[in-house]
């Protein structure tokens, strides 16, 4: 089957959630006890029962306008996925489907979850405390390997998700960002090595969300045979990094003059 | 809506003003935005940069409730600036048509215009009421209206609207409103430009217009300004009111309020002894051939009426009896039903399919006329606030009464049926799933209330049993004893559209008796036909049910879809088409055309009437079908507060004064204030303990009071509670931070709140001084908080929710017209909890 991508356009959502709520419909996800926290944003965060979500963003910009972004944070459905890294004792925990998507199936239960965790550099994956199973967006594989689209992208009424075969969307990609002028650009670059893209109409300085991206690989290291004990050691060393890289960039804690 | 959702797309001028369509209507940013792709542009006017603000091209803040200075000054601006569409001001409104001549403008008459009967305060005029003698056309013996074409007359609309909205220049516009002289100019000239006779300009509002003391007005200075653009009947046009209800566009064409009948039939008066006195009292009279009066017909839909009510059996002198009537000058409206119960003056209530303990205006008020009864009935999904009242906040149910009962009902996925959204089209609804435990379809609560009450007037004789004895009850399969066992939705349906009674001939075509009327042009005053809401006539017919056809082709081009189910009137889909082409029957719109005359017929969507264009003499007809006169009304005399919109200040409002004139707040409201209540229904305008500015709104994942959504995990989730919106200024100076819980309060409740600090409100400076605004969601409601008791038996929430009902600090003060209350601006303080 050719690679299937989601795509993204921030210029198009306007933040209505419906494709939260989808997600947690067709996947039937619990809903959180959450708390107006002084923003719309709600769950705080990504979790084991919630997969997709959109960060609230705004800023008064220097001439007086108002600058509010939705940005739909979720899985990056890497071509070359770097959780795969945590699952090196057991391969077949984090498969790479036929349809592009990143799937962590029922064996991620015996999956240490740090490993996993902080192979991501996106902050993505999550530890379901009730099936033992680390979860995570499946790019709703259940369905687009039976023609439908992802529950998410079916239920967003302003063309802001969208889904289709690789080529075709790398080409709409492409073509959106052009419509939206000099500044719009791509996330993640380069767009070719993941299955979910961001068309983001400014600047990704805007978006601190959209400036997680992969440190160069280390996991090579634990290819040198090197005792077993040693290269878990490496490895959640280097792990920890990804995810304090991860922490700095994250913009629940680095707020600046950005309230939500 | 006068046009429909997908309309949207047609126009170039898009204003979201007294709404917030992004968030609150959010499938119709799918046709803004595809208007925006073809070039469109959206302005947002809004106290705060909303959602749609932020999609909009031209944005410009304006303080709540200055809505009629702001198009006062856009009235003002079209005019200065010759940027109206001339002929069609001339030819299709009542520009031309001459006033008498001591007609009076507020601008020479204390703020008032002329026939004003009220007491003089400090404020100016309460409790009055206009003598609307001097608001008539000038008329010559034989009663035809003088005109004068060239628009000079100083006794015409034309030159009166001139004068009147000469005050509202850019400074005193910008010192009523807020908004910056520059950024009103941007607004003015951007849809300004919808005037040009190719373009459209449509205007989207909703509550952010209805809920003021001046509600009725900000449409009509809205309807001013299409009109003088010539934006009404053409594609992209109109002037569209959002519905916040699946079908409230549906209950209110069925008569849900106390003053209309079905089809907008009005309600009978005490005094209109006969049929015919309550015909002739409410069948305009025109002397101009050329107009259509269609409300000439008014007898015949009357008729139809009383017969599918009675049936043939009984005479129509008698069914007529039978009705309910109003007493003059009494209003039965929301605010004024809740002040009577609130005085002990009835003792049962049917609260069904609503929540007034948090939908109404001052609910803490709502809540004490609660416990003043001997019972209340409570339809609906859900408990709430309403069913519990006696164990909400503050109550003691060891002092309270009221016997309450719950009748649970079927949600609309339940049941089979039709809703009639916004655009005014009727769709049918099948039935996903069986309804729960014992719940049941509305109707089917209906059917059995009434076969008991029947029941007990049979047994029991009683007072007037003829109404309820006679009344037919053809709704549905009825058992061996002629009861109805069950309503048929399609039978109701077919009530609905009217059957022939007698046999018929219509234009040579046979018509048997007992079958469908195929339209309203068939229904007969004279008792042969009957039909339970004339508007609605066509929609179910030996055709079929037209409201369930599924066709997806739009032969028109500009998505009128005629087949995909059915809109009133007869299919049409947009109103007053007849004033989107020109004297010759040529549109205006060449590009997106909705009707067009061709080989003596009309093409594209169901013309206005199928008379000929207007430059055809005698047999033509003007545009605006259901005005008496057949002109658009820029000049409104019917209104109780005044023929031409005039800016008064709410009833809470930050000002001293009203900047435009001596008259402070409207000076024809109903005072509850003032009233033998006086002491539930404070008042604190200009009140430095209530300094804020406040105004409610929605979000998207709630819907009314939350009965419905505060139950649904996943929503609760997105939208868990109360919150206040205030600015990042307002929030510095009182030292509040984002996500603290602080009080609202107002001079008739207080709640709880979290402060949401924002940068997207900046404050206003209103004639030289910082004014801030603050705003808080409606949804909310104690029976899902987690504070609560819940006793064994009371279902709990998965995921709770957290304050109590933005209504707690409304004021109830009424529009006008409408009585819909102002719960669009008042005055509070926002405070930290201790
Ligand atoms: S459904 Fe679409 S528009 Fe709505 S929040 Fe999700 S991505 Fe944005
Ligand atoms: S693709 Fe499926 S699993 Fe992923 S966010 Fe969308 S709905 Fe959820």
């Amino acid at each position: 089957m050719e690679h299937m991508t989601l795509c993204i356009d921030i210029s198009k959502c306007t933040a209505c959630r419906a494709c939260q709520v989808a997600c947690k419909n067709w996947n039937q996800l619990k809903a959180e006890q959450t708390q107006n926290r002084g923003t719309h944003e709600n769950p705080p965060d990504l979790s084991a029962n919630t997969w997709n979500r959109i960060v609230f963003m705004e800023t008064r910009l220097a001439d007086g306008k108002i600058d509010w972004a939705f940005f739909n944070d979720r899985c990056r459905h890497c071509e070359d996925p770097r959780c795969m890294e945590g699952a090196e004792s057991l391969p077949e925990a984090i498969v790479r489907d036929d349809s592009g998507a990143v799937i962590f199936t029922e064996k991620t239960r015996e999956l240490d979850f740090d490993d996993v965790a902080s192979s991501c550099p996106y902050g993505i994956p999550r530890k379901d405390d009730v099936s033992g199973r680390i979860v995570k967006c499946t790019l709703c594989v259940d369905r687009i390997t039976h023609g439908l689209k992802p529950a998410c992208v079916q239920a967003c009424s302003t063309g802001s998700l969208n889904f289709g075969p690789r080529k075709e969307m790398l080409r709409f990609v492409e073509a959106r960002v052009k419509a939206l002028g000099a500044e719009a650009n791509v996330y993640p670059d380069p767009m070719e090595d993941y299955n979910t893209l961001w068309i983001l109409p400014l600047n990704s300085k805007h978006y601190p969300l959209a400036q997680a991206m992969p440190i160069p690989r280390r996991h090579r290291m634990a290819k040198t045979r090197m005792p077993m004990a040693v290269g878990v050691a490496a490895l959640a060393a280097a792990g920890l990094m990804h995810f304090r890289e991860r922490g700095l960039h994250d913009p629940h804690r680095k707020q600046g003059e950005t309230n939500r | 809506m006068t046009n429909h959702w997908i309309d949207i797309r047609n126009s170039d001028y898009i204003l979201a003003m007294g709404s917030n369509p992004v968030k609150n209507h959010p499938i119709s940013f799918k046709w803004i935005m595809k208007a925006i792709e073809k070039g469109a542009t959206l302005i947002s006017v809004d106290p705060r940069y909303t959602r749609t603000s932020r999609k909009a091209q031209v944005y410009a803040p304006l303080r709540s409730g200055s809505d009629i200075a702001f198009l006062g000054g856009m009235i003002h601006y079209l005019l200065e600036n010759k940027l109206y569409f001339e002929t069609y001001v001339r030819e299709y409104t009542n520009a031309s048509f001459l006033i008498h001549p001591d007609f009076m403008l507020p601008g020479d008459n204390q703020g008032v215009f002329s026939g004003l009967k009220g007491t003089e305060t400090t404020e100016g005029f309460i409790d009055g009421k206009y003598d609307k003698a001097t608001w008539a056309y000038q008329r010559d013996d034989k009663g035809n209206i003088l005109k004068d074409k060239t628009l000079q007359d100083p006794h015409c609309v034309f030159q009166l609207l001139k004068k009147h909205f000469s005050r509202y220049n850019l400074e005193i516009v910008s010192s009523i409103t807020g908004t910056p002289p520059d950024k009103l100019l941007a607004v003015y000239a951007t849809y300004a430009k919808s005037g040009a006779p190719d373009k459209s300009g449509t205007v989207l509002y909703a509550m952010g217009w209805t809920q003021h003391t001046v509600g009725t007005q900000n449409i009509r200075a809205m309807s001013i300004i299409q009109l003088l653009l010539g934006n009404m009947g053409v594609a992209g046009g109109g002037v569209n009111a959002l519905r916040g209800e699946s079908n409230v566009q549906g209950s209110t064409d069925h008569g849900l309020l106390f003053h209309i009948l079905p089809g907008y039939l009005k309600t009978p008066k005490a005094g209109q002894e006969t049929f015919a006195a309550y015909n002739t009292a409410n069948t305009p009279q025109s002397a101009d051939p050329l107009s259509a009066n269609w409300w000439r017909n008014y007898p015949k839909y009357s008729a139809s009426l009383l017969r599918e009510f009675y049936g043939q059996e009984v005479a129509l002198e008698e069914a007529y009896r039978y009705l309910p009537k109003i007493d003059a000058g009494v209003d039965y409206s929301w605010l004024t039903i809740f002040d009577l119960l609130y005085q002990e003056k009835f003792k049962g209530f049917f609260a069904w399919g609503q929540n007034p303990a948090c939908s109404g205006a001052n609910c803490n008020k709502g809540r004490q006329a609660l416990t003043k009864l001997d019972w209340l009935v409570n339809v609906n999904l859900f408990d709430n606030e309403t069913a519990s009242f006696w164990r909400g906040p503050g109550m003691d149910p060891k002092q309270i009464k009221t016997e309450v009962f719950m009748l649970p009902c079927a949600a609309s996925y339940e049941k089979e049926g039709s809703l009639s959204n916004s655009g005014r089209w009727m769709q049918w609804r099948y039935k996903a799933v069986d309804p729960p435990g014992k719940a049941l379809p509305d109707a089917d609560i209906v059917n059995a209330l009434f076969q008991r009450i029947r029941a007990l007037y049979k047994a029991k004789k009683g007072v007037f049993a003829e109404p309820i004895l006679k009344l037919r009850w053809e709704y549905g399969p009825k058992d061996a004893a002629g009861k109805v066992t069950h309503i048929d939705p399609h039978r109701v349906a077919k009530e609905i559209n009217g059957y022939f009674l007698e046999d018929k001939v219509i234009n040579g075509k046979l018509y048997n008796r007992g079958t469908l009327v195929p339209g309203f042009t068939s229904l007969a005053d004279d008792g042969s036909t009957s039909c339970g809401n004339w508007l609605y006539c066509n929609s179910y017919t030996q055709e079929g049910n037209m409201s369930a056809r599924k066709n997806k082709d739009d032969p028109s081009g500009i998505g009128l879809y005629p087949g995909w189910a059915w809109s009133w009137p007869m299919n049409r889909r947009i109103l007053y088409n007849r004033a989107s082409v020109d004297l010759d029957g040529k549109p205006w719109q060449p590009e997106k055309p909705v009707i067009e005359w061709h080989l003596n017929v009309w093409k594209g969507d169901v013309a206005d009437g199928g008379w000929p264009p207007l430059a055809s003499g005698e047999k033509s007809r003007y545009p605006f079908i259901t005005q008496t006169e057949g002109h658009g009304h820029i000049f409104g005399p019917g209104l109780a507060d005044g023929p031409f919109p005039e800016h008064y200040e709410p009833l809470e409002s930050p000002m001293e004064k009203n900047l435009l004139s001596a008259q402070f707040i409207s000076p024809v409201l109903k005072r509850f204030d003032r009233s033998t209540t006086s002491d539930v229904n404070l008042r604190a305008s200009h009140d430095p303990r209530y300094p804020l500015v406040c105004t409610t709104y929605r979000v998207t994942e709630h819907w009314q009071t939350g009965v419905m959504t505060r139950w649904q995990p996943w929503l609760a989730e997105l939208e868990p509670g109360m919150f206040v919106e205030i600015s990042s200024e307002l929030a510095a100076e009182k030292g509040i931070k984002t996500g603290e819980i602080v009080i609202v309060k107002s001079a008739r409740g207080q709640l709880e709140a979290v402060a949401m600090v924002t940068v997207r409100w900046a404050p206003f400076t209103i004639a030289g001084k910082t004014i801030h605004q603050v705003g808080i969601p409606y949804h909310y409601g104690w029976v899902t908080t987690a504070e609560r008791k819940y006793a064994a038996n009371d279902k709990k929430p998965q995921v709770f929710t957290f304050g109590d009902s933005a209504n707690i600090v409304t004021p109830n003060i009424g529009d006008a017209n409408t009585m819909i209350p102002e719960s669009k601006v008042f005055m509070v303080d926002v405070v930290k909890k201790a």
